[in-house]
């Protein structure tokens, strides 16, 4: 009524204005993250001659041939192959791997198990260059060098220990009652891993699959080390391309940068749910 | 539970099935230079053609990544027939100790020294390790230069034409009324990447050679003449009078030598100090740049002005390549005058080899012109310690903004040296 009549009291103004700071404060970090993708995609429909020139927000002549170049001087189609490849076959390898040693780190007992547990979580203290070297050398010595099964392998080995951590913690707070149940009903070990666990750990998996899905999408490091065929190599070579020593194709490179984008984006909208469930809601498992 | 098991398996062992290993009429070549890919797989195709020896180029960019897989391959000696070693020269000569590269002095001795003649001194120079030199080197030419470098001034034609230049300036004089003409007519003067420090440095030294001469620069790195000498404040003293109003472009010590290019590249600025690829980088942010090069106008006329340049990009031989053979003598049709006349062509860069001159575009043609009077720090006999470089170039910045006069960064920078003198003996 008070509202009504024009008349706020104290705690309304105080409301509204908690609201206000609230909102302009989301709104502004929500335009911080969408500004950059935004600027990639203006600066992909311009042309060398204008992307310095031409500050408009909107460019004045769109040049959709852009994307065309990127897609076959970048060799985008066979890259992005490669990618979507080494993507879905790392992140179920690592789901696969993950949820097995998570599950034994967690509810078997064996002898040395929280040493072998820290090693895995001391693994993600090495930085990536660290292991450039012995990792090269191993490879080359199994003959795995210039092998999508080599690369494959050693994007598992780095995504393993985060989610060996994140699984196991996922699982500690497994009631024991579901397992008892479980095993009542006649499952095994495996059985009650793969009709219990695995269930009821689906947001941290979303959680791991997004995680490591970016992280193999975006990887070209190791990709360049150990892979030698252009036909080999992931999606992020076709970028780097347009990267030259010293002058640089930006809107080439930015609609590159756009096409490469648009898969992790839309694996990320579509698990959305799992996600912030799963990074909000760890504690209560069953 | 089992099918997936064994359709993971499945897709493993698919996925493990590798290429074999090259035959040996192929040669390997492993590169980090993205834009001059396209031609060096063009070139690579010729030779196939002409010879039938296959040369498999391949890529390993940016330039970091490739050094890690040089070094990983170096480890595993797994290292291609011919690759480049952008590393710093202690890093090369390891290689080198270690076997890793060939001696080529014999296939450039070879014919009265043909193919040596036929480069740029100073191509050479980086890949040359003489007798008695530090790193304990047997003395040869241990890389093949495939194209040269150097850093110079450049000037807008129209810019220069609306304010009444006939001519790009010669003396440092002759530029800074140059300067103040453009001031007059609302043109910012000089811009450079001076918010890298290499750029400062490269520019204090042009000046440095053409004030005191080198042997005074190199008695500086030993010790034996101050920066707080008659000299050295000449050297600063041209930042000082490079920062009055009108010279230098606004925030130039900020600058990164991309957002100059860019500054110059849009008319605005009249002047720049830049490389040899700013023709590279200038073509593609404005074509229709109207842009000349010259030497940075001298001080002390009596001596040559000396710029830094050099060999730019250089391959090196596998020394436990069974295709040694065959490796160099790509190397050699590479480095003849046909081939680098095209690559110039193709990547606008500066061949290394003198006779490709007469057919590249002019203005690579004016870079190259004076590769003869280049220098640069690795192949100089003395290096300064890095912590005084970088006092000198962090002086050297506070003088453009105003900050410090070159006496109190004259002292400054004395003061780091003799710690650092100390600290050796």
């Amino acid at each position: 009524m008070a509202k009504l009549n024009g008349n706020w009291n104290y705690y309304q103004w105080a409301d509204c204005g908690k609201g206000f700071g609230i909102h302009s404060f989301l709104l502004i970090v929500a335009l911080t993250c969408l500004f950059p993708l935004f600027w990639m995609v203006r600066s992909s429909l311009m042309s060398m001659d204008t992307i310095f020139a031409d500050t408009a927000l909107i460019p004045a002549r769109l040049h959709f041939a852009n994307y065309v170049q990127a897609w076959v001087d970048g060799h985008f189609g066979i890259y992005f192959i490669n990618s979507v490849i080494y993507t879905a076959s790392v992140v179920s390898g690592i789901v696969f791997i993950a949820s097995l040693a998570a599950y034994a780190f967690s509810r078997l007992r064996f002898p040395g198990r929280n040493f072998f547990f820290y090693v895995f979580v001391l693994a993600m203290m090495i930085p990536l260059p660290g292991s450039f070297v012995p990792l090269y050398v191993m490879m080359n010595k199994l003959g795995l060098v210039n092998t999508r099964f080599g690369y494959i392998l050693c994007m598992i080995n780095l995504g393993l220990s985060m989610s060996i951590l994140l699984l196991k913690t996922f699982f500690d707070k497994m009631l024991p009652d579901l397992e008892d149940a479980a095993r009542l009903d006649g499952c095994g070990r495996l059985g009650i891993w793969w009709y219990v666990a695995l269930p009821l750990a689906r947001p941290a998996i979303a959680v791991i699959v997004i995680f490591n899905a970016l992280n193999v999408w975006n990887e070209y490091i190791l990709a360049q080390l150990l892979l030698n065929d252009p036909s080999l190599m992931p999606l992020q070579r076709g970028i780097m391309l347009f990267q030259g020593v010293y002058s640089v194709n930006y809107p080439v490179l930015m609609a590159g940068l756009t096409i490469s984008v648009i898969p992790i984006l839309l694996v990320y909208l579509l698990m959305q749910k799992h996600i912030v469930k799963g990074l909000s809601s760890g504690a209560i498992v069953g | 539970m089992k099918k997936i098991v064994i359709i993971l398996l499945g897709v493993l062992i698919f996925c493990g099935c590798g290429k074999p290993r090259e035959p040996l009429n192929t040669i390997t070549l492993w590169h980090w230079m993205t834009d001059r890919d396209p031609a060096l797989q063009e070139l690579a195709r010729r030779y196939a053609k002409q010879t039938g020896v296959k040369v498999q180029v391949e890529l390993y960019a940016p330039s970091d990544t490739y050094t890690q897989r040089i070094i990983a391959a170096a480890q595993a000696r797994v290292l291609p027939d011919i690759y480049g070693i952008l590393d710093k020269k202690e890093i090369f000569a390891s290689f080198i100790d270690n076997g890793f590269v060939a001696d080529l002095s014999p296939y450039f001795k070879k014919d009265n020294g043909a193919w040596e003649k036929s480069f740029f001194a100073q191509a050479l120079d980086v890949n040359r390790f003489p007798q008695g030199n530090i790193y304990k080197i047997p003395p040869g030419i241990y890389g093949v230069p495939i194209d040269v470098t150097n850093i110079q001034m450049l000037y807008n034609k129209n810019l220069l034409k609306k304010a009444g230049i006939a001519r790009p300036p010669l003396t440092f004089d002759e530029f800074m009324a140059d300067v103040a003409a453009l001031h007059r007519v609302g043109v910012t003067g000089f811009v450079s990447g001076w918010g890298e420090m290499w750029m400062v440095d490269c520019f204090a030294s042009n000046y440095a050679f053409n004030i005191m001469g080198e042997e005074k620069v190199m008695a500086t790195f030993r010790g034996e003449l101050a920066y707080t000498s008659g000299e050295w404040l000449k050297v600063l003293r041209v930042f000082q009078t490079m920062a009055a109003p009108g010279v230098l472009a606004e925030g130039i010590v900020t600058k990164t030598n991309k957002d100059a290019e860019q500054a110059f590249a849009l008319e605005r600025a009249a002047f720049a100090f830049n490389g040899y690829w700013c023709v590279n980088v200038y073509n593609q942010m404005n074509p229709k740049l109207a842009y000349g090069v010259m030497m940075p106008p001298v001080i002390n006329s009596e001596r040559p002005m000396k710029i830094w340049g050099g060999a730019g990009s250089s391959f090196v031989v596998n020394n436990h390549s069974p295709n040694k053979e065959q490796a160099v003598a790509f190397l050699k049709w590479l480095t003849a005058k046909e081939q680098q006349t095209f690559l110039s062509q193709a990547t606008l860069n500066l061949p290394a080899n003198r006779a490709a001159l007469s057919d590249i575009p002019p203005v690579l043609a004016d870079f190259a012109k004076v590769m003869d009077q280049t220098t640069h720090p690795t192949i100089w006999p003395y290096n300064e310690h890095p912590l005084v470089t970088e006092a000198l170039d962090r002086g050297l910045q506070s003088i453009v903004i105003g900050e410090k006069t070159p006496q109190q960064v004259a002292q400054e920078v004395q003061a780091v040296k003799v710690r650092v003198m100390a600290k050796k003996k």
